[in-house]
């Protein structure tokens, strides 16, 4: 469910201060922190059924598959076999008669009822700094207004108030192009900024500090709480509000650090996946959405290949064809599906031209993104670019119209505003139509 | 102010008080350009700002907060004008002092001192350079202490750029932004003139009938010539803005001011293709020999100067910053949002702002007169506290003090302060000893500081911070050490607890425990009497970590 539109002021009820009830609440409040300061640790979001409940009844989530440097739309969801632009791999059917794919993705030609494949963006950018915030934010960047990406968006409209899980988490462990790596909050604040795990798969100051036992760590962190409620009384600010709702979500977070270790995964669901960094990646993104994270960015560098390109696409493609059709067969297999979104998208896609070094170029103006499972219109094709892959011919779309396309299918409304002050800014820009065909 | 009617009052009693403004107000500064209604210019600054405050206050029937105590004040005071708090010998002094004017006192005292400079020199550097590489601190620093207008600093920001004296590092407020000429522009019209016209850039304003197109490309033409070369920011003779309007016409832009003042240009030929090979050949040398390009014959961006501090057009820029200064230290400004100054968005106290921006203007651009007379107010000291029934007034009545959170500098500088040993500031110290010591943990408290966010308007504490805090150990290392400076390794040297949680949070507070305080803390102490070293670990990060210590209250 979406939220509401604005933040509202968090006020706490005026308190007279009478001396004896406040000592009582306190010292309430510390035999209580010892209580239950034991059983946090054992808080498993992973194996709550009624977590998983929940999700199955109608919790979106967002996986994003983001394909760094720009994957060849040719080698994987609009390959032009025959042509001169073709390359040396084939087209296969896939088990939606009408619809090929490239010989690379057989396991995901098998899957593709899951899937709606976009064949027509012209995105107009083939800078990768610049294009990756195009299509992290769905629009133009303004110098003025600090807009939020994609990710921070959905953490926004789909997480939990009372979220014990990060709400936004990205990985961009390569370091190609890892300074292009988009992951911003903007003007929606720091609450939905990404957890951006840069050096591993595992994330920053989630451990016990050296020498502090957990018993230690959990009261100190109630004795903080008491004195910053002490503090509070009287004071109506919602930054002050959020200092201590920031301090709420730190045991919890914690308690997710094992959400990061795929050991606790069966051997059969790990060989679903693969042994590859993408693939536990990306089997940590399954875990965090199973235990209630919105949205997770699983980064995989580098498919700029301006030299090389099938050798590049033998590779990376044949990995993407294990690693997402692991994770969709795990959805389903879980009943997670229906309400996840899985997509795959690049800053841009590559030229049909192949250039002397057999590579192939920047290219936004006729490439390829899908998106598959929850709210998707699955086994279907939108758009189309001519014989060579040099235009779009049908169903043109931009960063703009996948975007809303994406919002729609999660049950947001892409019109949906925020405000910067007085300005209304709309999720999308103004005018802009999600595509249809690709909606269930 | 003519006295409110009885029907302005009612409708003001109902909170429709911006209706209640538009009815008292006849239009935008018309007021302030004529110098009528307002209070003498001869009144001291405070007391114009508490005469308006306190007028509309009345006139709402509100009450407002009573004033925060010394503790609390002067913690307000030092964290605002030198960017830390007070150590616990400061604050007994403090508050043992009898003396009627040491309000006074303190502020002139603190605004004399090396620590002002150096603190309003990050202040103002963050302002100007946000989100850009680069600082423009060296130049601030001279600014601040030799009492620069803002006019002048204005000028020298805008302007100077090539000189090789310390204007030079003004000029990077240019070099930062020259690859990007429409944020350079966004960005100067937000941070001088309070406007943000990027609205403006596809259609007329929206919400601001007087602000078209041409307002926009206009003040984008200020800064179109302007370009970068090696270390150098450069300025060519030739050379138009052209856009499109909604029509889809196309235009030059002239340059138009948000006044709609037009400054008139000399005419220019476009160069040849020859000219500007000739032209790009030159600078290429210019670069390699690191010297400057030449000036022009005519800058675009000295009129922007020019008309900007112009008589009758320089409401903008005088605005601008008294409303910054006024939300920097209050919590809001007399106008909400900070880049919103256009004249369909009504101030809370329209006539203080022209007040204060007459006086400002007229006392040369004074910012440091500013200051003093904001932080003298009875409306800056009053408590953050609202213990009255009902809920809080309107922020925009300055009835209660806002809560405000620290900047990374302020809050990095408090836990350090916080967590070093209170014998490290013995009470005999000379004021130049204690000065040196507060410059070296300013010094060693940066790396901490870098970890935390800039706040901006509606700022959220992250949960990467309240992870720093808890887990990161940088915390351990730097604040919850052991060794003969710290506090921890103080408490360690302690046994009564009450001596004990005494000492605690009056290092980390600058207040005595309040009884309720000392229950609790003794109680946390009692219970980890088996693990006595930890006990005084957790105990010092709980009161660092609290609310208390992140915010100016």
């Amino acid at each position: 469910m979406p939220t509401p539109p604005t933040t509202p002021q968090r006020t706490t009820p005026p308190h007279r201060d009478s001396g004896l009830s406040r000592r009582d609440a306190l010292r309430a409040g510390l035999a209580g922190a010892a209580a239950f300061a034991s059983n946090m640790t054992v808080l498993n979001v992973l194996r709550s059924p009624a977590l998983a409940e929940e999700l199955k009844r109608g919790r979106k989530r967002v996986i994003l598959l983001w394909l760094a440097g720009g994957a060849s739309q040719l080698e994987t969801w609009d390959p032009k076999p025959g042509r001169a632009t073709g390359g040396p791999y084939r087209a296969i059917p896939t088990a939606v008669p009408g619809i090929h794919i490239s010989e690379l993705l057989p396991k995901l030609a098998q899957r593709i009822g899951h899937t709606s494949i976009i064949r027509s963006l012209n995105t107009r950018n083939g800078d990768h700094g610049g294009a990756s915030v195009l299509m992290h934010l769905g629009r133009r960047d303004e110098p003025s207004l600090k807009y939020p990406d994609l990710g921070a968006m959905l953490a926004r409209e789909l997480a939990r108030a009372d979220s014990a899980v990060p709400d936004y988490v990205s990985f961009y462990t390569a370091t190609e192009g890892r300074g292009n790596a988009v992951g911003r909050s903007g003007f929606l604040g720091a609450q939905y900024a990404p957890m951006f795990l840069t050096t591993d798969s595992k994330p920053n100051n989630l451990a016990l500090p050296e020498g502090v036992s957990d018993l230690d760590h959990a009261q100190r962190g109630e004795l903080r709480k008491l004195l910053s409620e002490r503090f509070a009384q009287g004071r109506t600010s919602s930054t002050l509000a959020s200092h201590n709702e920031a301090y709420a979500r730190v045991r919890g977070l914690m308690a997710s650090e094992r959400l990061f270790d795929i050991s606790d995964e069966p051997q059969s669901i790990r060989d679903m996946y693969g042994p590859t960094l993408f693939g536990e990646q990306t089997l940590i993104a399954r875990r965090l959405i199973e235990a209630g994270t919105p949205f997770v960015k699983v980064s995989r560098a580098w498919w700029d290949s301006h030299g090389q390109n099938f050798e590049t696409h033998l590779e990376l493609a044949t990995e993407l064809d294990h690693v997402m059709s692991g994770l969709l067969d795990d959805l389903e297999q879980r009943g997670l599906l229906e309400n996840t979104l899985v997509i795959t998208l690049s800053e841009f896609g590559r030229t049909p031209a192949i250039n002397p070094s057999l590579g192939r170029d920047h290219f936004a103006s006729a490439w390829s993104a899908t998106l598959s499972g929850c709210g998707v219109h699955g086994g279907s094709v939108y758009g189309k670019s001519d014989d060579d892959g040099q235009r779009v011919v049908d169903g043109e779309i931009g960063a703009a119209e996948l975007f809303a396309t994406i919002f729609q299918a999660v049950g947001i409304d892409h019109q949906k505003q925020y405000y910067v002050g007085s300005r209304p800014i709309p999720m999308t820009d103004p005018g802009t139509q999600p595509v249809n065909e690709v909606l269930a | 102010m003519p006295p409110a009617t009885a029907i302005a009052r009612r409708l003001l009693l109902f909170g429709l008080s911006a209706v209640a403004t538009c009815a008292t107000l006849p239009a935008w500064s018309a007021a302030a350009a004529r110098g009528e209604d307002l209070l003498p210019a001869e009144t001291p600054v405070h007391e114009a700002i508490d005469r308006y405050i306190e007028q509309r206050l009345s006139t709402s029937d509100v009450t407002p907060a009573p004033p925060a105590d010394d503790a609390n004040l002067l913690r307000r005071t030092m964290l605002d004008l030198v960017g830390r708090p007070p150590t616990a010998g400061e604050v007994k002094a403090y508050v043992a002092s009898t003396d009627s004017d040491k309000r006074t006192q303190l502020v002139e005292r603190l605004m004399a001192s090396p620590a002002f400079v150096r603190h309003q020199t990050e202040e103002l550097n963050a302002l100007l350079m946000d989100g850009v590489r680069g600082d423009v601190r060296e130049y601030l620093s001279t600014a601040l202490r030799d009492g620069y207008g803002w006019n002048r600093i204005f000028r020298d920001l805008l302007l100077s750029g090539n000189d090789q004296d310390v204007e030079r590092s003004a000029g990077q407020f240019l070099r930062s932004r020259a690859d990007d000429l429409d944020k350079l522009a966004n960005d100067a019209s937000v941070i001088f003139f309070g406007v943000n016209v990027s609205c403006a850039r596809c259609h007329d304003h929206p919400l601001v009938p007087e602000w078209t197109q041409e307002h926009f490309y206009g003040m984008k033409s200020f800064f179109s010539r302007t370009y970068e070369n090696g270390d150098f920011v450069g300025e060519r003779d030739y050379g138009f803005v052209s856009y499109k309007t909604v029509s889809g016409q196309s235009r030059d832009a002239r340059l138009m001011f948000l006044t709609g003042a037009v400054a008139d240009e000399p005419p220019v030929p476009e160069p040849s293709e020859e000219e500007q090979k000739q032209e790009k050949k030159q600078l290429e040398e210019l670069k390699k020999n690191k010297q400057p390009p030449p000036p022009p014959a005519f800058s675009r961006r000295a009129q922007l100067v020019e008309v900007a501090l112009r008589p009758g057009e320089n409401r903008y820029f005088s605005r601008a910053i008294v409303n910054q200064m006024f939300a920097r230290f209050l919590g809001r400004g007399l106008i909400e949002p900070l880049d919103q100054m256009h004249p369909e968005n009504l101030p809370s106290h329209p006539e203080l702002l022209d007040w204060l921006a007459r006086d400002f203007v007229d006392h040369g651009y004074d910012l440091q007169r500013l200051m003093r007379g904001i932080l003298l107010s009875r409306a800056y000291a009053r408590s953050s506290r609202w213990d009255e029934e009902g809920s809080q007034p309107s922020r925009s009545l300055f009835a209660v003090g806002i809560v405000r959170p620290l900047t990374p500098r302020q809050y990095a500088m408090t836990l350090r302060l916080a967590s070093t040993s209170p014998d490290q500031f013995p009470a005999d110290i000379s004021p130049e000893d204690l000065d040196r010591r507060m410059e070296g943990i300013e010094n060693s408290a940066r790396g901490l500081s870098d970890l935390f966010e800039r706040p901006d308007r509606g700022f959220q504490v992250s949960v990467s911070e309240a992870l720093v805090l808890s887990n990161d150990d940088r915390t351990e290392r730097e604040l919850l050490r052991d060794s003969g400076d710290s506090l921890l390794g103080k408490l360690k040297t302690i046994e009564d607890p009450s001596e004990l949680i005494e000492t605690a949070v009056w290092n980390v507070f600058g207040r005595p425990p309040s009884p309720d305080e000392v229950q609790v803390l003794t109680e946390y102490l009692a219970a980890r009497q088996d693990r006595p070293a930890e006990a005084r670990r957790d105990l010092i990060w709980a009161l660092l970590a609290s609310s208390e210590c992140r915010f100016n209250y």
